[in-house]
């Protein structure tokens, strides 16, 4: 019954360079890094966490920032809004997968405050980024006191809120390659209402031969259930160079769900968020078939 | 219908500017100088024996002002129940046991919010646990452990209710179903927390509480229970309150202990729950489970009812004893009864406390009941409309007594409902669904379990020279827009504007009682009494007016316009503004003042007028996942003549959104007691882009008891949501549910059992 939070020494640091210094200095302490704070204050007043130091990197308006394009790829930096990426210009055709994500992250007002990067590094299984970047192949780009380092945005998250960022470490910067031509990508997320966090999601991208109906290549993602987004790689295997049907996709989330490994909480099964999440997998499957076919 | 001036017209809220702008003031905006923080220990153990409580390290804390445990209180009871002592059972902190998670055990004021806290931390309590019971069916068994030594069997009070011959009529019905209901609990969830600012004036040992409360009445009463002070010496101020829904009606442990550390202190304390004091710590709406019985002729004509219901308590009693009451009326409306048998009962548990809540007792009595009569209908192939005119009841219509329905347009309304379905949606899609459900709730409440010797409402006028109108009432208003709805009514009376008034609301001190915003009943005898004032007044103009104008008596004066004149020749007749000075200057240079008050006669116990109508939701229902989506909400509404329509249609939304929260995602699990969702995150409450478009139609009648033919007007249509939303889902996948909150699990799972039923 706390509702109050803790006392913390507070930084502002006015470049990333400070950011880091002040990192290298207090980042093995109780230290953490604030880019929005949509997760974080929730967390602090409920005192699950106490940190001593909070430094708070939201006015760094160099990792803020979106550029690139479909046939070189888009770098978001950490602290673009969720908000700036669903109305942005450059996500078009394969990339409107990220817009039509964050339409659906929370709230407005929490998508103009909260970052991509935030959100990201908090490594909520039930956040809904990460699965789209699984399936768009994305990499984050790392940055500390001794350089910087790509990771693969399947390797980044290993846990509950557990990531590969480093005691000095600060996300940058999220790269997606450019997508192979005739491919198309797809999310859901199932909440009972609009916004909420997901009981369970999925995120499928899907490319094709030039047939366009043999699965040339394709990723499957879930999230919310496991205790970090995950790829569904037999459901995926199950696809790869076949020709898609409505029962090869029904088959794949059957797979998918075989897959998943969620847990039961106070409210639902997790025999539901099983099955549902292989529901989730076939629907997906079948938009992003179409929009490969159509691309 | 008669044309009115203000009446009926739609009116800007008169506090609506400075609520928009952040200006309007709430109690949790206050400070005063001086001012201590006051924070609540609250207890770990659902139920266990205090041994000791030490204070003395928090004390040694700099900035502790005080601290005080139940020993260092009058030890007075109180409860809302006061005509019964024996269910007056709240006390300021735990006594001698804890019988809840969250039950104050110590009170600490500090010179900052942050101390206060600190210094809880800082005091030793030590428990001895005792076993504990938290569902009713097992409260009452004869091994269960007390909640209340004195309550055998847990039980806190019965409710029985008959008339007609019930057995008779079942014998001689064609068809007769009975079915079982789990209804869940539901938390008001208002934006403003409950809190309290009190100050206590050492030298002339009076006390002022500024509170967000529905009721600085009742407020006023469980203070002077409390504290054994008189009421005359406490002063409750009720500031702008951010919602209220039912929440706020019980004198609660934020005000109780703000007055004790006041007084112990001589500063003035405030104490302000945080969001999971306000889910775990306040009240909420009565969990309950429902057996219903019905017999209907074959044409689907409903010859009795019977209804055995039992509730969950809780701790205390609150306003929990009233659901009984309430649950076993309403299960009743819109319908004639003609034998009727019903039984409730109210269990003590080991949890925080169930009481009032927006549509009290009727939501889920209504759940059950109009699922009920869905089923019969789909049993005997009548629609379910048809049903529902068949039964409907007609002005003037008398349950035996028990209650009159007077104003009564529920024919209307489902026959409107009936038209309005064809046009709009005459081409459902796959796996839609409509489902309907009736309701009618009191204006009102005429019970007095509160004991008050006062007049259920009084006003007072004040008229200045210049013509200008101090209206005074104690009347709350919590949102709903009854400031406005006084200030209208006085115009209308008085034939002037609305800028001519200034309302001095809700001040025990200033005002005439009032017993509050609780059971619609502020329109109906506020508006009553506050039209009673200005007439008074009225009648000295007129007085006037007609001594000036020298007329025969028999023509009629009417006041309009800022004028009053003679009705059939509307040129001869004078300024209001003339005639007030005129009026001052015959009384020897006194301000015009008139009194008004109201209380029910002769309207039986239950309720001068109801308000009613009939709800439609479609529905769309995804197979595989259970996901219900709402599509949108028709509702036709009789709430008598609408004083104000656009805070009628605010009303209507806001009670639609809480009735299908209630019928779809709105509810709180426990774990040994422990609420396991008291957060804005995890409760789920419906926001705007879940909300249906909802289309409002009203069928005005005149209710003679109200004040320009007015009565309640959406409270009833809290009922109506959850209802009509599961006779959706019936109608679109036929899947068929024995409780409410709606999760597409559970729809999930109900769509595979009526799968499985059709195979076998």
């Amino acid at each position: 019954m706390k509702n109050i939070m803790n006392n913390f020494e507070y930084f502002a640091p006015g470049s990333l360079e400070e950011a880091l210094k002040l990192l290298s200095q207090y980042g093995e302490d109780e230290c953490k890094i604030i880019a929005g704070g949509q997760s974080l204050i929730i967390l602090l007043k409920q005192g699950l966490i106490t940190p001593q130091y909070v430094i708070d990197i939201k006015g760094l308006s160099e990792l803020d920032s979106i550029s690139g394009n479909e046939k070189e790829g888009l770098k978001i930096g950490a602290l673009t809004t969720h908000r700036a990426i669903e109305k942005s210009p450059l996500m078009q055709n394969a990339f409107c997968i990220l817009a039509e994500m964050e339409q659906n992250v929370s709230s407005v007002e929490t998508r103009n405050w909260g970052t991509i990067g935030g959100n990201i590094a908090h490594g909520d299984p039930s956040g809904d980024p990460a699965p789209v970047m699984l399936v768009l192949n994305a990499k984050y780009k790392l940055a500390g006191a001794k350089g910087e380092r790509l990771v693969e945005a399947e390797d980044f998250t290993s846990g509950y809120f557990e990531t590969d960022i480093g005691h000095d470490e600060l996300l940058t910067e999220i790269q997606i390659p450019a997508p192979p031509p005739r491919t198309g990508a797809k999310f859901t997320k199932f909440s009972q209402l609009q916004g909420d966090y997901a009981i369970a999601s999925a995120a499928v991208s899907m490319t094709l031969d030039a047939d366009k109906k043999t699965c040339a290549d394709i990723r499957i993602a879930m999230g919310s259930v496991a205790p970090a987004p995950m790829r569904a790689k037999k459901a995926e295997y199950l696809l790869r160079g076949k020709v898609i049907t409505d029962d090869l996709l029904v088959e794949a989330g059957r797979m998918a769900s075989e897959e998943a490994s969620p847990t039961s909480d106070a409210e639902i099964s997790e025999q539901y968020k099983r099955e549902l999440v292989g529901t989730l997998v076939t629907r997906v499957g079948k938009e992003a078939f179409e929009r490969a076919a159509m691309a | 219908m008669k044309e009115y001036s203000i009446i009926g017209k739609p009116t800007r809220n008169v506090d609506g500017v400075a609520k928009v702008t952040g200006e309007a003031v709430y109690a949790f905006d206050m400070t005063l100088p001086n001012m201590l923080y006051g924070k609540l220990l609250r207890s770990p153990h659902p139920h266990a024996k205090i041994i000791s409580i030490d204070t003395s390290e928090a004390e040694k804390l700099s900035g502790v002002k005080a601290i005080i445990t139940g020993k260092d209180t009058p030890g007075g009871k109180w409860g809302l129940w006061r005509r019964f002592p024996e269910l007056c059972d709240q006390t300021a902190l735990a006594m001698d046991k804890v019988r809840f998670i969250g039950e104050p055990v110590a009170a600490v004021a500090a010179v900052t919010e942050e101390i206060a806290h600190e210094a809880l931390d800082l005091i030793a309590v030590e428990y001895e646990p005792l076993p504990a019971v938290f569902e009713p069916m097992e409260a009452i068994k004869d091994d269960a452990p007390l909640v209340h030594d004195d309550f055998e069997n847990n039980i806190n009070t019965t409710r029985h209710i008959e008339w007609g011959n019930v057995d008779e009529a079942f014998k001689n019905a064609d068809y007769v179903r009975e079915d079982r209901f789990s209804l869940s609990s539901q938390h008001h969830a208002p934006m403003e927390v409950h809190n309290a600012l009190a100050s206590y004036d050492k030298g002339s040992k009076r006390l002022t509480v500024w509170a967000s409360t529905q009721s600085p009445y009742f407020l006023q009463l469980g203070l002077a229970d409390a504290l054994k002070m008189r009421e005359g010496d406490i002063r409750v101020i009720k500031p702008h309150v951010g919602g209220g829904y039912g929440g706020k009606n019980s004198t609660m442990p934020d005000s109780v202990n703000a007055a004790l550390l006041s007084m112990k202190t001589g500063r003035p304390v405030k104490i302000v729950f945080n969001r999971e004091e306000e889910f775990t710590t306040t009240e909420h709406r009565t969990a309950m489970d429902i057996a219903i019985k019905i017999g209907l002729k074959k044409d689907g004509t409903l010859v009795a009812k019977e209804v055995k219901l039992i509730t969950d308590g809780g701790a205390y009693t609150g306003l929990g004893a009233t659901t009984l009451y309430l649950a076993g009326t309403f299960v009743t409306f819109p319908y004639k009864t003609p034998n009727y048998r019903y039984d409730g009962v109210r269990t003590y548990t080991n949890k925080m406390w169930s009481s009032s809540m927006r549509g009290f007792g009727s939501v889920p009595a209504v759940y059950a009941a109009e699922i009920q009569l869905d089923r019969a209908a789909n049993d005997l192939g009548i629609d379910p409309l048809e049903i529902r005119r068949i039964n409907a009841m007609t002005p003037g219509y008398s349950a035996s007594g028990e209650y009159t329905v007077e104003s009564c347009g529920i024919l209307e309304c489902i026959d409107k409902m009936g038209k309005r379905v064809k046009e709009k949606w005459n081409d459902l899609g796959e796996d839609e669904g409509i489902g309907f459900a009736s309701f009618a709730y009191m204006s009102g409440g005429i019970f007095n379990w509160i004991d008050t010797p006062y007049a259920f409402s009084g006003a007072m006028v004040k008229v200045n020279i210049d013509g200008t109108v101090e209206l005074f009432t104690q009347a709350s208003d919590i949102g709903q827009g009854h400031n406005t709805v006084s200030v209208m009514i006085c115009a209308e009376e008085l034939g002037i504007g609305m800028e001519d008034i200034r309302l001095h609301p809700a001040d025990t001190a200033t005002t005439l009682a009032d017993l509050g915003a609780w059971g619609s009943r502020e329109t109906l005898m506020n508006g009553n009494a506050v039209r009673a004032a200005a007439a008074e007044i009225k009648k000295m103009l007129v007085a006037v007016a007609r001594m000036k104008l020298g007329e025969n008596i028999v023509y009629d004066l009417v006041a309009k316009n800022k004028r009053i004149y003679l009705e059939l020749r509307p040129e001869r007749g004078f300024s209001y503004y003339e005639l007030v000075k005129d009026a001052i200057k015959q009384n020897d240079g006194e301000p015009l003042i008139g009194i008004g008050h109201y209380t029910p006669h002769n309207k039986g116990m239950i309720s001068p007028a109801y308000g009613m109508g009939i709800q439609a939701v479609r529905a769309k229902v995804d197979r595989e996942t259970g996901l219900i989506e709402m599509k949108d909400v028709l509702v036709v509404h009789d709430c008598g003549q609408p004083i104000n329509p656009p805070a009628v249609r605010g009303q209507v939304e806001g009670s639609t959104q809480m009735g299908l929260g209630y019928g779809l995602c709105e509810n709180m699990p426990t774990d040994n007691g422990l609420i396991l969702n008291p957060s804005f995150v995890d409760y789920k409450l419906i926001r705007s882009r879940d909300m249906p478009t909802i289309e409002l139609m009203e069928v005005p009648t005149y209710e003679p008891e109200g004040p320009f033919g007015a009565k309640e007007a959406a409270e009833a249509t809290t009922s109506p949501g959850a209802p009509a939303l599961a006779n959706a889902v019936y109608h679109a996948v036929g899947a068929e549910f024995d409780s409410n909150v709606l999760k597409p699990e559970k729809v999930l799972n109900a769509i595979r059992a009526k799968e499985q039923k059709g195979k076998a």
